[in-house]
């Protein structure tokens, strides 16, 4: 097919504070290609697909739409040339109708001025006849099911008349059917001219519906390529690429398993569909990590775990002994500690001062008899754990708002330490974290795996995970599906595994 | 250095907000005291303490719950019912035919209406923290709903008729110990004593704090958020029987309407000390600097003789200034 490029991304640079977001992009779309888009998280996807849409504004390089290199590109640019994207969450107007979502910036009025209800549905019933979706578009978005919701979304894309189509992750939480009702869709339009960009982690789909498929990699370009031309394993090798230095090196490693320590049982742990019987057990002294793509249940098993959430069934043993928490109380009596993923939303209290987030815990499993507090005490105490994390503060009396992100972290983690937790969860644990504190942090949890505590990471960063941890569980849609230990421990393993790629090779692709 | 700098820009910003308080309170009564010399004699200052104690007992259950982020404006209503039923406890004991077989029930009529407030402010508590923590709605709104409750309920019973003491209970609210006293100022400064003492050296003082700060941190760091914030619940409706104690006790009559206004100005005294109004700040002394304020705003202005009606003006327009002086203050950092 002889087609022409209707977009072309020229060395786009992108830098936020302290990161290159992309280096030096190139970046060309067709007309009427299904273009996908594939890298880990953190590639940079987001944000190149960001700039096309005119969101975010980018530093250096050329954009060039149609033949002619755009100038001042913004989203009002962007949306009038073509650009619709379509997000992976719902982003429908719930409480009024499809036509009035379809409409929603151009809504047809009667001579009074008021909506034409009528015309809006009769001419968004005509859309949907035209796109093949069977939904009756007098019907509430609130009432509608998730698939039915998304086809909605990308109509509406089309309705605006979309040239250049941006479809983030499309068919997470999609079924079969939903799926292929989708790509019919997708391949109707594609021969009409409309170029798709379409990003996923599902990579069995990008042979399905795509022409082309780039892979990013730390914000620079690998390899655009023929899906003729190229498998899944190829992908996945590029996305991880060469370079695999450790970010950090255990202290004592591997653990010697024939020795006789403290063991906790986690076992036939569930929820619903998001958490499916997960087994596991870890040794004192151990790093547990558990891998999986965003979505794939670690937090809600944490959650768990911690006693958070409502569980169907799960107990957690320590040398046989029943230590399942009931509620986070229990957990916190019981010697556990989590660091949740989002420390502000849920691990500290931002408005008050180091001291009093450090002894929270402990204050709460501790009740100190008498009943009033020692506040020199608790100054002198919390200022040792402060300064054995080495919390870069003026004082204990600094509110942690004004600390950095890294920083804000070792008072989270004080927090639990000077509570003498014993069973420790990280869950993201250097996500928004400088490159320096990242590296204490990694310091610090081979210390507590040292002094034999059982310590559990949950983390998307696949090099992290291989650096710090002794064995790695990795979790994909609810399960655990495979644990990896020792030599079998690496990059490569844990992608393959999060994206289900061996069970497509049981399958013969 | 980029840190120290910022220590010492917090420091003099936490320095100016409860000094302006003071010197807000000071201009005050130095301005009042020029237009009338009468407003700084020491019977009109004891005046205005006695008059404030009732608004500052209710303000310390009100304000330790909304340091744990809850609002309460049922509390008006909640003083108002509990003093018609205290009142009607009364009126009724001192009824009985005074034969010498029914003496006794004349003579524990006032311990048991002094009991029974407890028990019934202690149930209002605990009621309205069940209804608020299980609706799962905003406090706000299920206290406004309450509180139409409440007041309903004391217009039902009273049947819009009022009921007199009899002169039978002055003293906690016009009783004096010590040569001029007032009982109802002890009452008012142990109190927030207590409120001091439980804020800053109790568990459960920071876990209202921590509550009112992030509640899911708080969740998660283990402290059981629902009974903490029950507790507060319970502190206010108990704080609130006392309250109705010394009102009705010093008014000598009680009618459904009488406390209405308190929900307001307790909340408008607490935020304008300097509690914030989504949590997690403030301390015992800004509870107390605010209740001040707004009890000498209402006596200066009847002493420098300016229309009265004006008060409410004036308390609103202390607000907002104040409101705005904390939010900027909180922007800058």
């Amino acid at each position: 097919m002889d087609s022409r490029p209707i977009l072309q991304a020229v060395q786009i640079c992108k830098w936020y504070p302290g990161v290159q977001a992309l280096d030096c992009i190139d970046f060309e779309l067709e007309e009427g290609e299904v273009h996908a888009l594939v890298g880990q998280n953190g590639a940079g996807k987001s944000t190149l697909v960001e700039i096309i849409a005119g969101s975010i504004p980018f530093d250096t390089g050329n954009l060039i739409i149609d033949g002619s290199t755009c100038l001042n590109w913004g989203p009002a640019q962007a949306i009038e040339f073509g650009v619709q994207t379509v997000h992976q969450e719902n982003q429908l107007v719930e409480e009024i109708s499809v036509a009035e979502n379809i409409f929603l910036y151009n809504l047809p009025r009667t001579k009074y001025g008021f909506v034409n209800l009528s015309h809006c549905i009769e001419k968004a019933d005509e859309l949907l006849g035209a796109l093949g979706i069977d939904v009756s578009s007098d019907r509430k978005v609130s009432s509608l099911t998730f698939v039915e919701k998304k086809l909605i979304s990308i109509a509406k894309a089309f309705s605006l008349k979309a040239k250049i189509l941006i479809l983030d992750e499309p068919t997470a939480s999609l079924d079969e059917h939903g799926k292929n009702v989708l790509f019919e869709l997708i391949r109707r339009y594609s021969k009409m001219g409309l170029s798709t960009i379409y990003i996923s982690h599902h990579l069995k789909e990008i042979f399905e519906i795509c022409e082309r498929v780039t892979v990013f990699k730390d914000g620079q370009r690998v390899s655009t390529s023929r899906v003729a031309d190229t498998d899944i394993h190829s992908i996945v090798h590029e996305m991880i690429g060469k370079s695999s230095d450790k970010l950090f090196k255990r202290s004592i490693k591997p653990l010697d398993r024939s020795a006789a320590a403290e063991t906790l049982n986690f076992s036939h742990f569930s929820r619903d569909s998001a958490v499916k019987d997960v087994s596991f057990s870890i040794r004192a002294g151990e790093i547990y990590g558990l891998a999986g793509l965003v979505g794939s249940g670690r937090t809600e098993l944490a959650n768990l775990i911690f006693g958070i959430d409502r569980k169907d069934s799960g107990t957690v043993l320590l040398n046989d002994k029943d230590i399942t928490p009931k509620s986070p109380y229990d957990a916190v009596r019981k010697g556990f500690g989590f660091l949740t993923e989002d420390r502000k939303d849920s691990g500290l209290v931002l408005v008050h001062s180091v001291k009093d987030n450090i002894s929270l815990v402990n204050l709460v499993k501790k009740p100190l008899g008498d009943g009033f507090l020692r506040l020199g005490k608790e100054e002198d105490e919390t200022k040792i754990v402060s300064d054995s994390l080495d919390v870069k503060t003026p004082s204990v009396h600094q509110r942690v708002i004004n600390l950095s992100g890294g920083n804000q972290q070792k008072v989270v983690l004080g927090k639990w330490l000077f509570a003498e937790s014993n069973i420790i969860i990280f869950d993201e644990p250097t996500v928004g974290i400088d490159v320096g504190s990242k590296s204490d942090i990694y310091k610090l949890i081979d210390r507590l795996a040292a002094e034999g505590k059982f310590i559990i990471i949950i983390s998307s960063d696949n090099p992290e995970l291989v650096s710090v941890c002794d064995r790695i569980g990795i979790m994909r849609f609810g399960e655990l599906v495979k644990e990896l230990e020792g030599t079998e421990i690496s990059e490569e393993h844990i992608l393959q595994y999060s994206l289900g790629v061996e069970a497509v090779q049981v399958q013969g692709l | 250095m980029n840190m120290d700098m910022t220590r010492k820009k917090k420091s003099s910003l936490k320095l100016n907000q409860s000094l302006l308080l003071v010197f807000v309170i000071f201009g005050l009564i130095i301005i009042a005291s020029i237009v009338n010399p009468r407003f700084i004699r020491i019977s009109n200052l004891v005046n205005i303490l006695q008059q404030i104690s009732v608004l500052g007992i209710i303000a310390c259950g009100v304000g330790m719950l909304l340091i744990a982020g809850q609002i309460d404006i049922s509390v008006g209503a909640q003083v108002s019912l509990m003093g018609i039923l205290m009142a009607m406890i009364i009126e009724r004991g001192f009824k009985i035919p005074p034969d010498a077989a029914n003496a006794w029930m004349t003579a524990w009529t006032i311990p048991f209406a002094i009991l029974a407030t407890l028990v019934i402010g202690a149930f209002l508590g605990l009621f309205t923290g069940f209804i608020v923590i299980h609706s799962r709605a905003s406090s706000f709104i299920v206290t406004l709903a309450l509180g139409s409750v409440y007041k309903g309920l004391a217009l039902l019973i009273s049947k819009g008729s009022s009921f007199s003491l009899y002169g039978k209970f002055e003293l906690l609210g016009r009783g004096q110990i010590f040569n001029g006293l007032p009982v109802s100022i002890i009452f008012f400064v142990l109190i927030v004593a207590l409120t001091y003492v439980l804020l800053k050296y109790t568990r459960y003082g920071r876990f209202l704090y921590s509550i009112g700060g992030n509640r899911k941190a708080a969740f998660v760091s283990g402290i059981n958020t629902t009974r903490v914030t029950m507790r507060g619940f319970i502190s206010v409706g108990l704080l609130n029987a006392l309250a109705a104690l010394i009102l009705i006790s010093r008014v000598g009559t009680a009618l459904a309407t009488t406390a209405d206004a308190y929900s307001l100005d307790a909340l408008a005294a607490i935020v304008v000390g300097g509690v914030s109004i989504t949590g997690g700040k403030g301390t015992a002394m800004s509870i107390f600097l605010g209740v001040l304020l707004i009890g000498l705003v209402g006596n200066a202005l009847v002493v420098m003789n300016i229309n009265p009606y004006l008060r409410g003006v004036a308390i609103g327009t202390i607000i907002i200034i104040s409101v705005t002086f904390g939010e900027m203050s909180e922007n800058k950092r």
